[in-house]
């Protein structure tokens, strides 16, 4: 039976004991085949096992990337912590097809952060970059899910096992963007995704993107990480400006006193990336509806209410003290603006469109 | 020798007639007490014989057996001490059968001799109708609620066979000792800004619609709920009875001889079981937090901190304002209709409501909203979201509308609405026409469902109540929507 050089790479990276930096060291000096013969002693494992976990993964459809060899992604040719193998489910091609930008933040944002970076997923997209995130909840799922089937390939970096969709309620994220573009792991199937991969996870992450977007962070949010990793490598790092009271806005507005670049649209990132003049202007999508002026309210209570509400959330408390209308006056003029369509009801909390 | 005595014991909020067969005869001196006794029935028997001895009466060296009949029904408390007492003189020969006939007694023994308070006295006291009554001196007006005045009180158990004897007559009721009447609740000046959560209150209060309030730490939820009772009507004497009678049941301190005729105001801590919350109890089935507030207010602070099993057994009380409780002895039936009104933060940390402030992960929300189910939910007509009052309005030196004002308009929201023609089941009330077409924008866009419109409309016919309007317009509705649209932070 001869097994590819690949199979015995997944072998030695299958072995519980052996973590991405051991098996850098391992796959270093020595051809797979070699290097798990001489940690046989470790894994106990034979010939026959190396057979087992190739054919789960060839019948997972995961493909097995090697330094050195074809389809390894140039960005990680140089890469000072490449990992030693890569796991690809989807097109491994994707990861070299276009300019890359990650757009990372936190697992729970506001409605702010969960727009924007639905919008910059789509908008990048569509401008011919591959968006490179977690798919983690919150801001990384947002901007695939507004990257997937908007023009370039999706690429997703996760921590764990390509078997084990995390977390779960991305599932169907996880199949959309493996459809369109690639999901690349350095853990073999098998792997539970365990705390400690994720910053593991985030400097592959920013090795793979030629700039980093941090969308919504807090101050301590492990989107640091990445922006480490990123800034270690001298890839760009941009920040979406968020308002001072929002503590998802923390990490950004600090990255951004820091001399990150401000990310107010797609339109910022493709100057970043050099590519302004080839594919500016962002095309105006569906997502983007034109500005038109509504016809908001000209008199009476209506105005008053109308004038009291901000682009951001007002309680009706708060709503209630401003205008000095009591509650049942109140209700009846925002439920008026809201069939107007300039009024919007966010959880009991309204907001002017 | 024989005797029977009538009496009665308690058996959840009602009372069970027992007749009690005191037998003594020769044999080994000896004193057995059979018929399911509970623990304390068991230990009459060293009671009774020292209420005896202290009394100067003769105990009898024969072998005594007293029988609880009928004697597959438990027994439970003191209050069979003294007709054990009574029945054991009798068949000794130290008080003629005569003397007791017609009469029930209930009571506990001190060892000196002295009557003690039993608790339940409203429901033993209907138990044993229509025989005349012999109870501590302490409770003959708390009997007499229900029972007009063939209620006698003893002092001691030596008093009392010399008034059985002829010796002397029943002692005269000590005159009502002046009680200062427990604190009214606290009004509601005292809340500063706030002016949602006031209107939630009100409108509670008026249409006896179930309130949730959702806001961080400080934004005065307790502080607001606290404040509802005083808005509430006094209760009508037959519910006021009702009260009083389960109170007195769960053995609650009552005042004297008085009817509670306030609603009552419940706040079992969230570490409430669920037994404490329903009722219940191996032997005794004593009524819960859930009875104890009817015709009253059940307040349920941190609701997200209540055990899910407590939360899920409110359902049925809420859908029929009574609950079963099935033990192995039996089932009884307490009331339970009460208003609930519930808090809770929108997150663990508290600070969901403000966009960004949450440090909460998205798994520990997801798993603090589950505990309130959708079930349990749909029960609160009113789900509001409260902010923290504003600092300005908090500094003011100007109180905020008084809890009378408000009351009166609740009592008037009231009248009207028992004024009005009792809508059958599943009939909306008369709106505006611009009032249905916002309902039926909503019901389209999927904001509102079924049974959320059969909530909205009954929620904005209180406000239309509370305004003196006879036609639900399109602000009462907007209102109503308003009042509920906390259930968006609330369902995932």
């Amino acid at each position: 039976m001869s097994l590819p050089e690949e199979a015995y790479a997944v072998a030695v990276a299958a072995v519980p004991s052996v973590g991405p930096a051991t098996l850098r060291g391992l796959l270093a000096s020595d051809p797979p085949s070699v290097a798990w013969a001489r940690s046989r002693g470790a894994s106990g494992g034979s010939v026959h096992d190396v057979a087992r976990i190739w054919a789960r993964h060839t019948e997972l459809g995961i493909s097995v990337l090697l330094p050195g060899r074809g389809s390894w992604p140039a960005r990680l040719v140089d890469d000072p912590q490449a990992p030693a193998v890569l796991f690809c489910l989807g097109d491994p091609s994707a990861l070299d097809g276009a300019p890359t930008v990650a757009l990372v933040g936190t697992r729970a944002p506001t409605r702010y952060g969960i727009g924007v970076a639905a919008q910059l997923g789509t908008d990048l997209s569509g401008a011919g970059v591959s968006v490179v995130s977690g798919l983690a909840l919150g801001i990384d799922g947002a901007a695939h899910e507004g990257a997937c089937g908007a023009g370039a390939s999706p690429i997703g970096v996760v921590a764990g096992g390509l078997d084990d969709p995390y977390p779960r309620r991305h599932a169907r994220l996880w199949e959309r963007v493996a459809e369109n573009g690639v999901i690349v792991s350095e853990s073999p199937a098998g792997v539970r995704t365990e705390k400690w991969r994720f910053p593991v996870r985030n400097r592959l992450l920013a090795a793979l993107s030629d700039v980093v977007v941090v969308v919504e962070s807090r101050h301590h949010g492990g989107s640091r990480h990445t922006v480490d990793a990123a800034v270690a490598r001298g890839i760009p790092v941009g920040a979406v400006p968020g308002s001072i009271r929002s503590a998802t806005s923390e990490g950004p507005n600090a990255l951004l006193a820091d001399g990150a670049f401000p990310v107010c649209s797609a339109g910022d990132i493709l100057v970043a990336l050099s590519l302004e003049g080839a594919t500016v202007p962002v095309p105006a999508s569906a997502s983007t509806p034109p500005r038109r002026r509504r016809p908001g309210p000209t008199s009476g209570t209506d105005l008053r209410v109308y004038e009291a509400l901000t682009p951001d959330p007002v309680a009706l408390d708060d709503l209630a003290r401003v205008t000095g209308l009591d509650v049942s006056a109140l209700c009846g003029a925002l439920e008026r603006l809201a069939l107007a369509g300039v009024a919007l009801d966010v959880g009991g909390w309204w907001q002017r469109v | 020798m024989l005797a029977a005595v009538a009496s009665a014991t308690l058996s959840g909020a009602v009372g069970r007639p027992v007749s009690v067969e005191v037998h003594v005869s020769n044999g080994l001196p000896g004193f057995t007490i059979v018929g399911l006794p509970d623990a304390a029935v068991r230990e009459a028997r060293d009671r009774v014989r020292a209420a005896i001895l202290s009394s100067s009466l003769p105990w009898p060296m024969r072998r005594i057996t007293a029988n609880l009949a009928p004697s597959g029904v438990r027994k439970g408390g003191a209050g069979l001490d003294l007709p054990i007492a009574i029945g054991l003189l009798v068949a000794a020969g130290e008080l003629s059968p005569d003397c007791t006939e017609g009469l029930a007694f209930c009571g506990e023994l001190g060892l000196n001799g002295s009557l003690r308070h039993v608790p339940g006295m409203i429901a033993l006291a209907d138990a044993t109708s229509p025989l005349g009554m012999v109870v501590p001196l302490c409770d003959v007006r708390e009997a007499a609620l229900v029972r007009g005045d063939d209620v006698h009180g003893a002092a001691t158990l030596g008093d009392l066979t010399r008034i059985l004897r002829g010796q002397s007559g029943w002692p005269e009721v000590p005159a009502q000792s002046v009680v200062p009447r427990a604190p009214s609740a606290p009004d509601l000046s005292d809340v500063r800004g706030q002016a949602v959560g006031r209107r939630a209150l009100e409108v509670a209060a008026a249409g006896r619609h179930h309130l949730l309030m959702i806001g961080p730490p400080g934004s005065g939820k307790t502080m607001l709920a606290e404040r509802l009772a005083g808005l509430l009507p006094p209760l009508p004497p037959a519910d006021a009875l009702t009260v009083t009678r389960i109170h007195s049941a769960a053995g609650c301190a009552l005042p004297d001889g008085a009817l509670l005729d306030r609603p009552p105001f419940r706040a079992p801590h969230h570490q409430a079981s669920v037994v404490s919350l329903v009722g219940g109890g191996s032997w005794s089935l004593r009524p819960g937090e859930v009875s104890l507030a009817t015709h009253g207010i059940l307040f349920l602070d941190e609701l997200g901190e209540f055990p899910v099993a407590a939360l899920e057994a409110l359902r049925q009380p809420l859908e029929e304002g009574a609950i079963r409780v099935s033990r192995a002895g039996g089932t009884v039936t307490f009331p339970a209709a009460f208003l609930l009104v519930a808090a809770m933060n929108p997150c663990p940390c508290g600070e969901g409501v403000y966009e960004g402030a949450c440090t909460c992960t998205p798994a520990s929300r997801a798993r603090y909203r589950r505990r309130i189910s959708a079930p349990l939910l749909d029960r609160f007509d009113l789900v509001v979201p409260l902010s923290r009052p504003d600092p300005d309005e908090l500094l003011a030196r100007t109180p905020g509308e008084p809890s009378a004002a408000v009351a009166a308009r609740v009592a008037a929201a009231r009248a009207r609405a028992t004024a009005r023609v009792a809508p059958g089941p599943g009939s909306r009330p008369e709106l505006a026409p611009d009032a249905e077409a916002l309902l039926a924008s909503k019901l389209r866009s999927g904001d509102l469902s079924a049974r959320g419109l059969h909530k909205v409309s009954r929620v904005a016919r209180t406000v239309a109540d509370l305004a003196g309007e006879g036609v639900v317009s399109f602000a009462h509705v907007s209102e109503a929507l308003s009042l509920r649209a906390g259930r968006a932070a609330v369902v995932v």
